[in-house]
């Protein structure tokens, strides 16, 4: 810590760290999930009481199957950052804290890796699971 | 010679610690000694529901995965969506997402530098709170009347 150069702009200390960086992708998270978010609501609305039919028509719009990946993945990535934020906040032991984060951090990513699979056999029509699968 | 210093019990936290010339001096005030506040409870709520949400993309996940098992699967997940006790989890975590998203707004409205005196403060979080509320609300008697869900 001792020794760094501190800049300053407008009066106010530069980040020496990280920290801007992750001030700066937390906002453009949010910014980007603002529009996604009310699209979802629009969409949750349309898929509500359509049944699997309904659901399954809806998908075959490639608009509706790419907006549903680019929400999921945008909250996934907000929901690390927010979570991580938190037990920053909260969990002072080293090993407890990085544990959880990187309990954290996987559960983020299968949720996004398994999303956008499930999505492309959604939009692309594949036959249900297990199909592909030994069955 | 009086002391300036409040002797332990006078202050209202009746938290104290002994400094080394013997003399009691009160703790900073912890979080039950604040008056609530709504700039405040806008702020925990946000946290709040954002780790709800948490869970509720969880569930979207769950959503996927019956989808793509097929109708039979799928059957089961709208049955347990569409129970009162999954109506009641979907109607919270639609609270949940208005409030975080309309709070969100608050937040990066205040991240330009705007609206943090604090009258115009307190505003936004009475604001963000009463229109999250409202949207999440309306979202339901939308569903209900449009005849999607029922009871």
């Amino acid at each position: 810590m001792s020794g760094s150069t501190k800049t300053f702009v407008k009066g106010v200390k530069v980040s020496e760290h990280h920290g801007a960086g992750e001030w700066k992708a937390e906002r453009l998270s949010s910014l980007i999930l603002v529009p996604l978010t009310i699209w979802g609501l629009w969409s949750a609305a349309t898929l509500a009481g359509g049944g699997y039919d309904g659901a399954l028509i809806w998908f075959q719009s490639p608009v509706n199957a790419v907006l549903l990946a680019l929400t999921l993945l945008a909250s996934l990535w907000h929901m690390n950052m927010g979570l991580k934020v938190i037990v920053d906040d909260y969990i002072h032991k080293p090993s407890t804290r990085g544990a959880l984060l990187a309990l954290i951090a996987i559960v983020c990513l299968v949720l996004a890796f398994a999303s956008v699979f499930l999505i492309v056999r959604l939009a692309l029509g594949s036959a249900p699971l297990p199909a592909g699968f030994g069955a | 010679m009086t002391s300036p210093l409040p002797v332990s019990g006078d202050d209202q936290s009746d938290r104290t610690v002994l400094q080394p010339n013997g003399r009691p001096r009160p703790l900073s005030p912890h979080l039950q000694v604040w008056r609530w506040h709504v700039t405040m409870a806008a702020s925990i709520l946000h946290r709040i529901s954002g780790s709800a949400l948490s869970a509720g993309a969880v569930l979207v996940g769950i959503w996927l995965l019956a989808l793509a098992f097929g109708p039979e699967a799928y059957a089961t997940f709208t049955g347990l969506s569409a129970s009162p006790l999954g109506l009641l989890v979907w109607f919270g975590l639609t609270l949940a997402l208005t409030y975080h998203l309309v709070s969100g707004i608050r937040h990066l409205v205040w991240d330009t530098g705007a609206g943090l005196e604090p009258k115009m403060a307190s505003l936004l979080s009475s604001l963000s709170i009463w229109i999250g509320l409202l949207a999440g609300v309306g979202f339901w008697v939308w569903l209900f009347v449009s005849g999607s869900v029922s009871l």
